[in-house]
């Protein structure tokens, strides 16, 4: 049989493509430090992907440097390498490696870890989004959508239910950046994100809610706090989502047809 | 999203050939037990029966052209594999009485005993109709959108007045809708003659002509349900054969692939040597051939009675064994999990929920399979998504093992 090339490595590195202008302008902006935390992050998940490989025979994939891009660009600043290395061990560990490998997970490892790190060491500064960085995310999602790589109904969900909220006036324009940035980096991941497509427009309008709920009902919180806790609550309820769209598509066929 | 395949030369006129070897098979995938009416080396007319269902021995299976009995191969228990026929210039062919064609008894005997019955594809489960089933509805293909698949509306032409009379015909053996698809442009048939029949237009891209996702979403199949789909070829044959008595046998094909110097649309006979058809047409070297499409074809020696593609295939670029690490490092943990993207939504053309559905096939979930709708489907149909996913799945496969599994739990 001749191939089509949709496996689980073209994904990822059409993903990576769509991911690189974010990259390339989060590093304009960013200092040695962040290419640091990046380089710590990608040889944690690699030592990880390693141990499971040699262990578990489980095939080793690029998505690491996904991930790690996602905790670069998102953790909590001046940790130090102990606690960095713990969280992200924690994340890729508990929220992938366990699972069987990226594919096959059902929280994003970054996800994980930024929300480990986030709520177990609450005395560390979240990061600033930029502004420019912020808006290089929209061509990411441009180029994951096009290729269809990210799930465009979660991503379209997610901003028709911003533009509702901005018009009622109810989402503070400050967590814009970070929602932003954190919806194409963990939120639009076509694993943990649902997979029905009414599914996906579920997806994005709850990550939407929920980000306004925690900016008006959460004082004290960072922008990207709220965005990470935010992600970690809609990819949680992805399933579920599932779940309704499938209820729903069983539903009309049975109006239809009378039977499945 | 469209999988591209290697662009020919086409040459645009049809060619007719008959090859000088046939091969009479089953459908593929099917292996019914028969019992033989002829032996090695008996001269048979074009349409003569050569074996019969040994069960229903109305469904009988006709030499395709005029000739002599070469071989017949029968695997354990009388099952049919292939009966092989030489070609004999200026033999006859059997003209069948249609006179009793009127009744929906009369009708059904004669597609049997003239060999159309073979042509017939049913879902649930896929193979052909038993003798006396009555399906809920009927699907004609009047598109086909598989790469380089033969226009149907071209095999059509001049044969608008049998396809009319075919459908007619059809609508006596159901008493649910007939649906013919097609692409969109005139309608094919004139919903008068057929007070049942009922048009879906299908878009041009693969797989969104294809049989089972049409039976999917249009009128799905069950195991109490069943539902036959044909191709409209087949069906303006069975109205020239209520007209003269006399089946053709011939039929469109496209022959193609990768080993071919230029593509080309032959008319030949069912069960025509893949061989003849693509001898001269090959370029140097070695190469493979296939009944049927790139996606769903399958290696074979002769033209199967529903394909009407041959593809020619180039071997593979022979890969020496990898290195123990790189191995290691590629091949552990088979399959890989499949990832949602749009590329696989597209793969069902949208009308199933692609992850979930694959889920429940990869995990042997058939409850929720049969939920969503399994049975309407057929290898065929997942193969789009399997080449798609780079054939890691195997999805042909499991689809298979779960009707059998399905098949033998309704059956207890």
């Amino acid at each position: 049989m001749t191939r089509g090339l949709w496996t689980r490595e073209t994904v990822v590195v059409i993903l990576i493509a769509a991911y690189l202008p974010l990259a390339l302008f989060w590093l304009w902006y960013g200092g040695i430090s962040d290419v640091q935390r990046f380089a710590l992050a990608l040889l944690v998940i690699a030592a990880w992907q390693l141990v499971f490989l040699l262990a578990r025979a489980q095939p080793i994939s690029l998505s690491a440097v996904i991930t790690a891009l996602g905790i670069a660009m998102l953790t909590p600043e001046e940790l130090g390498a102990f606690r960095l290395i713990l969280g992200i061990s924690f994340g890729t560990v508990m929220g992938e490696l366990v699972f069987g490998g990226w594919g096959r997970n059902v929280v994003n490892p970054a996800t994980v870890t930024l929300a480990f790190l986030g709520f177990g060491f609450p005395a560390f500064a979240w990061p600033e989004i930029l502004v420019p960085v912020a808006w290089a995310a929209i061509p990411a999602a441009v180029i994951g959508m096009m290729a269809g790589v990210m799930p465009a109904g979660v991503i379209l969900g997610a901003i028709l239910g911003a533009t509702g909220a901005i018009g009622f006036g109810i989402l503070p324009g400050a967590v814009l950046p970070a929602a932003g940035v954190v919806l194409v980096l963990l939120v639009a991941d076509p694993v943990t994100s649902a997979s029905t497509s009414l599914g996906r427009w579920l997806n994005g309008l709850l990550y939407s809610a929920l980000i306004v709920l925690f900016a008006t009902g959460w004082g004290g919180a960072a922008p990207v706090q709220i965005a990470v806790a935010a992600a970690l609550l809609a990819s949680l309820a992805a399933p579920f989502l599932d779940e309704l769209a499938l209820a729903h598509w069983y539903a009309q066929r049975r109006r239809r047809h009378g039977r499945y | 999203m469209v999988p591209a395949y290697p662009a020919l030369d086409e040459a645009q006129d049809v060619e007719d050939i008959t090859t000088e070897e046939a091969g009479l098979r089953p459908q593929t995938g099917t292996a019914p037990r028969v019992a033989i009416l002829v032996e090695d080396g008996d001269l048979v007319a074009q349409g003569a029966p050569v074996a019969h269902h040994s069960k229903q021995p109305d469904i009988c299976f006709v030499a395709p052209m005029p000739g002599r009995v070469a071989r017949i191969d029968l695997m354990s228990g009388h099952r049919l594999s292939e009966i092989v026929i030489f070609r004999e210039d200026g033999g006859d062919h059997v003209i069948h009485d249609t006179a009793d064609a009127q009744t929906e008894v009369g009708l059904r005997r004669l597609m049997q005993r003239t060999g159309f019955w073979p042509r017939i594809g049913r879902r649930p489960f896929g193979g052909m109709p038993d003798a006396s089933e009555r399906p809920t509805a009927i699907f004609i293909s009047a598109s086909d959108t598989r790469p380089h698949a033969p226009d149907p509306r071209r095999a059509l032409e001049g044969h608008e007045d049998a396809f009319r009379r075919g459908c007619r015909a059809l609508s006596w053996l159901t008493d649910g809708p007939l649906i013919l698809c097609q692409a969109p442009g005139p309608v094919l048939v004139d919903t008068k003659d057929a007070p049942r029949l009922r048009v879906v237009t299908t878009g041009p891209r693969h797989p969104q002509a294809a049989a089972g996702l049409l039976i999917h979403s249009e009128f799905p199949a069950d195991i109490a349900t069943p539902v036959w789909d044909l191709a409209a070829e087949d069906v303006a044959a069975l109205g020239t054969l209520l007209e003269t008595g006399c089946l053709p046998q011939e039929r469109l094909v496209h022959v193609g692939g990768s080993a071919l110097k230029t593509g080309r649309l032959v008319r030949t006979q069912i069960g025509a040597d893949l061989r003849a058809l693509t001898f001269r047409h090959v370029k140097p070297g070695p190469h493979r051939l296939w009944s049927g499409s790139p996606l769903d074809g399958h290696p074979a020696r002769w033209l199967g009675p529903r394909d009407r593609q041959v593809t020619a295939f180039a071997p593979d670029a022979k890969a020496g064994a990898p290195h123990w690490l790189v191995a290691a490092l590629t091949r552990s943990a088979r399959p890989k999990p499949m990832i949602p993207t749009a590329a696989l939504d597209q793969a069902f053309a949208g009308r199933l929920p692609s992850a979930a559905f694959l889920r429940a096939l990869s995990s042997g979930d058939d409850e929720t399979a049969l939920n969503m709708g399994i049975l309407s489907l057929l290898e065929e149909d997942v193969a789009l998504a399997d080449y798609v996913l780079g054939a890691e799945m195997q999805l042909a496969i499991l689809l298979r093992d779960m009707l059998e599994r399905i098949k033998t739990e309704f059956a207890a």
